[in-house]
C-alpha cells in the first residue's frame, strides 16, 4: 500500500524509549498490580515478537472494542490491517498531529491537543472466529481453539454485546487517551470497520507508599483481583501459559499470538453490599481487606500467600466451592489451566430497577483457550458467587503476533499463510 | 444480494490518513472563484423548489386521506410524500421550528408518543401503522399541511448560502449514517428505504451540481465519490419492488439483511467522510 510510507514519514514519530517502559514495571510487579503512576511519557515499543497489552502491566484504564469488518475481499482486509498497524504505531509512540487547511475537517479529534503523548497507550489487535468464515479465504488456518463464545449456565448474553470479526484492546493511563486512539482509528478506516460493541473500564490508582508490597487493584466487589496471576515478567512462564509457540500445535502463522477471552460481567453491587462480610469472604476464599487466602485462627496472612488446600481437603477453611479454589485448585493437574487476567472495572449507568449497572470487563490471555478460560469457567459454573454476578457479553479472539519492524504489519503472517 | 461493486470506494480508507499528512507539504486551498458558485447554487434552489412543490401536492393528498379516514390510502401515500422532504432536508432544517413540527420522532420528546408537542409525519405514522387508525388525527393532518405550506413560503424567500448548500451533501449522508441504516427513522411503517433513497438523491444532486468545480480541484476525489454513490444506489436498487418503476417503492426495512445493512454502512461512511471535505475542496468557509 503506497500510502503507508507517506503517512509514516509525515508524522513525527517519537523516539522509542523502552527504558522508561521497563522502569514502570518495577520490581516484582504483576500484570494486575494496582497502577501507581500516570507518566504521560510512558511509552511501550510497538515492534516486537508479541503485541503489547498482554503481559504489559495494566494501566488505570482499558477498553475492549469489537468490530464487524466491512472489507469486501482480501485486498481490502490487507489495507485495513496496514492502516491499523500504521495508526497503532503512531498513536502508541506519540507525536505531533499534522496541521490541515482549516476549511477541511481536522485530521484528528483534537481531544489531546496537537501533541500526542504516548501516555502508556497500548492497542492490541485480535481477530474473532467469524473472520475465518468464507469472506477472506482464511478458513484453513483458523487457530485451533478459536470459536464463537457459547453461553455458560449463568450467562445472559446480549447479542449486541457479543462476538466480533475483530477486537481492539485499548489501554492507557487515562480513558481520554484511549478514546482519542479509538476515534483516530475509526476516522481512518471508513468503509472497513464498523463498531459492534464497546466496553471501557478503569482500575484505581494506588499511590506508592514506603515499605508497601505491591497489591492487586480491587474490583467493584471490593476484593483484590489478580492475586495469584502468573507473573507477566517471567518470560518462560509466559511462553508456557500465554504465548502460542511451536509446542502448542497451532498453525505456524499464529506463533507469538495469544487467545483473548473477554467477558462483560455485571455485578449486583447493591445486593453484594448487603451481604455479610464473612459470607463474602467465604464466597471468594480470601480476606476482603488484605486479600490474604483464608487461614485457620492466627495472624492474618498477606495477599501473596499461597493457599494450602492439601491440608484442607474437606473445605473447612476454604470452602470447596470458593471462587479462588475452583478457579485455581493449585494441583499439578490444573497448573496448565492458569490464565493471565487483565480486567477493568466498568460502570455504565443505571438499570430500570434503579440499581447500578456496574461490573467487571474481564479480560484474560492464554496460549490454549480450551485449557485456559473455558476449563476454568467450567470449574466455576455453579459457584456461590453466581448469585451476585451475571455475564452479559464478550467474545473470544486471537491476538495476532506482533509486527516485527517497519516492513511488517499486524496480520501479515495470517494473510501469507493463505496466499 | 449481489455485491459486485467497484472497489475504488475503498481508497478513502487509506486516504483519510494520507490526505492528513499530505497537507504538511501542500496547501490544498482551492482556487474556486465565488462567482463560479452562483450557477450551481441557483440550480440547487430550483431543485429544492421543485421538490417543495411536489411535497405540497403530495401532502395535500396524504392529509386528505387521513382526514377522510382512509387508512389504506394514507398508509400508501405516507412514504411517497415524505421522500420529497428527505431530499431537501439541508434546507428544510434551516427552519428548526418547522423541522421539529414536521419531522421530529417520538424520541425527541420526553413523553414520547404521548407528548402533546409530538406532531407531523411521524405522529401520523404511529397512528397509521401502529394503531392502524386515523382516529383523532384530523388536527395533526391539518397541522402538517399548514407547516408544509409555511415551509414552502419561507424557502421561496430564502437566499441560499453556498456553504449551506455544499455542506448539505455531507449533512444528508450524516442523516443516513445516523438514523437510516439503523432503521429507527420509520420504525412503524418500515419505509426507511424511501427516506434513505431521498437523502441519497438529495446529496447526489448537490454533488452533481458542484462536480465540475470539484473535479478541477481533485479528480480522484470526484471519481471515488461517484463510485460510492453508485455502490449505495446499487444496493438500494436490489430492494426496489419494481426495477423499472421508481414510484413502486421499496421492500420493508425488515427485509434488509444484516449483511446488506453492513454492506450499506461501508460506502455510506466513506461518503460521509469524503463529502465532509467538499466545502474544503471548493475553498468554502
Amino acid at each position: 500500500m503506497s500510502g503507508l510510507g507517506v503517512a509514516l514519514g509525515g508524522f513525527a514519530l517519537g523516539s522509542a524509549c523502552p527504558a522508561r517502559a521497563l522502569a514502570a514495571t518495577g520490581h516484582g510487579q504483576d500484570v494486575t498490580s494496582a497502577p501507581q503512576q500516570q507518566d504521560s511519557q510512558l511509552r511501550y515499543p510497538f515492534h516486537g515478537l508479541h503485541q503489547q497489552g498482554v503481559v504489559t502491566p495494566r494501566p488505570a484504564s482499558g477498553m475492549l472494542v469489537a468490530f464487524d469488518v466491512l472489507a469486501r475481499d482480501r485486498d481490502d482486509l490487507e489495507t485495513l490491517l496496514k492502516i491499523l498497524t500504521e495508526r497503532i504505531a503512531f498513536l502508541t509512540q506519540g507525536g505531533r498531529i499534522p496541521e490541515r487547511d482549516p476549511l477541511f475537517p481536522p485530521p484528528d479529534s483534537g481531544i489531546l491537543g496537537p501533541q500526542i503523548a504516548p501516555d502508556g497507550l497500548t492497542v492490541t489487535l485480535a481477530v474473532g472466529d467469524s473472520l475465518f468464515d468464507d469472506r477472506y479465504g482464511l478458513g484453513d488456518v483458523r487457530p485451533r481453539h478459536l470459536q464463537r463464545m457459547q453461553g455458560f449456565p449463568n450467562d445472559a448474553l446480549e447479542a449486541a454485546r457479543c462476538h466480533g470479526d475483530l477486537a481492539l484492546q485499548i489501554c492507557a493511563n487515562t480513558l481520554d487517551t484511549g478514546y482519542h486512539a479509538l476515534r483516530d482509528i475509526i476516522k481512518n478506516t471508513p468503509g472497513l470497520l464498523m463498531v459492534r460493541w464497546k466496553q471501557e473500564g478503569t482500575v484505581p490508582l494506588l499511590p506508592p507508599a514506603p515499605g508497601d508490597v505491591d497489591g492487586s487493584a480491587r474490583n467493584f466487589l471490593g476484593f483484590r483481583d489478580g492475586s495469584a496471576n502468573p507473573e507477566g515478567d517471567d518470560a518462560a512462564l509466559m511462553d508456557e501459559l500465554v504465548w502460542v509457540g511451536k509446542h502448542h500445535d497451532e498453525p505456524a502463522w499464529a506463533n507469538g499470538g495469544s487467545y483473548l477471552a473477554a467477558r462483560i460481567i455485571r455485578n449486583f453491587v447493591e445486593r453484594w453490599d448487603r451481604t455479610p462480610l464473612h459470607e463474602q469472604e467465604m464466597i471468594f476464599g480470601r480476606r476482603k481487606v488484605s486479600g490474604a487466602p483464608l487461614s485457620e485462627d492466627g495472624p492474618e496472612g498477606k495477599e501473596q500467600d499461597v493457599p494450602d488446600y492439601s491440608s484442607d481437603p474437606e473445605g473447612e477453611i476454604t470452602p470447596l466451592d470458593a471462587h479462588i479454589r475452583l478457579a485455581n485448585p493449585r494441583t499439578p493437574e490444573t497448573a496448565g489451566n492458569r490464565i493471565l487476567r487483565r480486567p477493568f472495572n466498568y460502570s455504565n449507568g443505571v438499570e430500570a430497577n434503579g440499581q447500578l449497572d456496574m461490573g467487571l470487563l474481564f479480560l484474560c490471555f492464554q496460549a490454549d483457550l480450551e485449557a485456559g478460560f473455558i476449563t476454568v469457567q467450567q470449574r466455576l459454573d455453579g459457584e456461590p458467587l453466581e448469585e451476585y454476578i451475571k455475564p452479559v457479553g464478550g467474545g473470544y479472539f486471537f491476538v495476532l503476533p506482533g509486527a516485527q519492524d517497519d516492513t511488517d504489519f499486524l496480520g501479515r503472517s495470517l494473510l501469507a499463510a493463505t496466499a | 444480494m449481489k455485491t459486485i461493486i467497484p472497489k475504488t470506494w475503498l481508497a478513502a480508507g487509506a486516504l483519510g490518513l494520507v490526505s492528513s499528512t499530505m497537507t504538511l507539504t501542500t496547501t490544498a486551498h482551492a482556487d474556486v472563484a465565488p462567482a463560479a458558485l452562483v450557477g450551481p447554487v441557483a440550480d440547487y434552489k430550483l431543485y429544492v423548489l421543485d421538490n417543495l412543490e411536489q411535497l405540497v401536492s403530495h401532502t395535500e393528498d396524504f392529509t386528505a386521506a387521513v382526514q377522510a379516514g382512509d387508512v389504506d390510502k394514507a398508509q400508501a401515500l405516507y412514504a411517497p410524500t415524505r421522500v420529497y422532504y428527505e431530499r431537501i432536508e439541508p434546507i428544510a432544517e434551516l427552519f428548526a421550528d418547522l423541522d421539529a413540527s414536521i419531522d421530529a420522532r417520538e424520541d425527541d420528546y420526553e413523553k414520547g408518543v404521548e407528548d402533546p408537542d409530538f406532531t407531523g409525519f411521524h405522529r401520523l405514522e404511529y397512528a397509521l401503522f401502529h394503531d392502524n387508525s386515523t382516529q383523532g388525527m384530523e388536527t395533526y393532518a391539518l397541522g402538517l399541511m399548514d407547516d408544509v405550506n409555511d415551509l414552502d413560503g419561507r424557502v421561496q424567500d430564502l437566499t441560499f448560502p453556498p456553504q449551506t448548500v455544499v455542506g448539505g451533501a455531507a449533512a444528508l449522508m450524516e442523516e443516513v449514517a445516523a438514523t437510516k441504516v439503523s432503521g429507527e427513522e420509520d420504525r412503524y411503517s418500515r419505509t426507511d428505504l424511501w427516506d434513505f433513497q431521498g437523502n441519497v438523491d438529495g446529496a447526489r444532486e448537490i454533488f452533481d451540481l458542484f462536480k465540475p468545480l470539484a473535479a478541477k480541484e481533485d479528480a480522484d476525489f470526484v471519481a471515488r465519490v461517484q463510485d460510492n454513490f453508485d455502490d449505495v444506489e446499487a444496493t438500494l436498487a436490489d430492494y426496489r419492488l419494481d426495477a423499472d418503476d421508481p414510484n413502486a417503492g421499496f421492500e420493508s426495512y425488515d427485509k434488509v439483511s444484516d449483511a446488506d445493512r453492513r454492506a450499506l454502512t461501508g460506502p455510506v461512511t466513506v461518503l460521509a467522510e469524503d463529502l465532509s471535505t467538499l466545502r474544503g475542496v471548493l475553498g468554502l468557509n
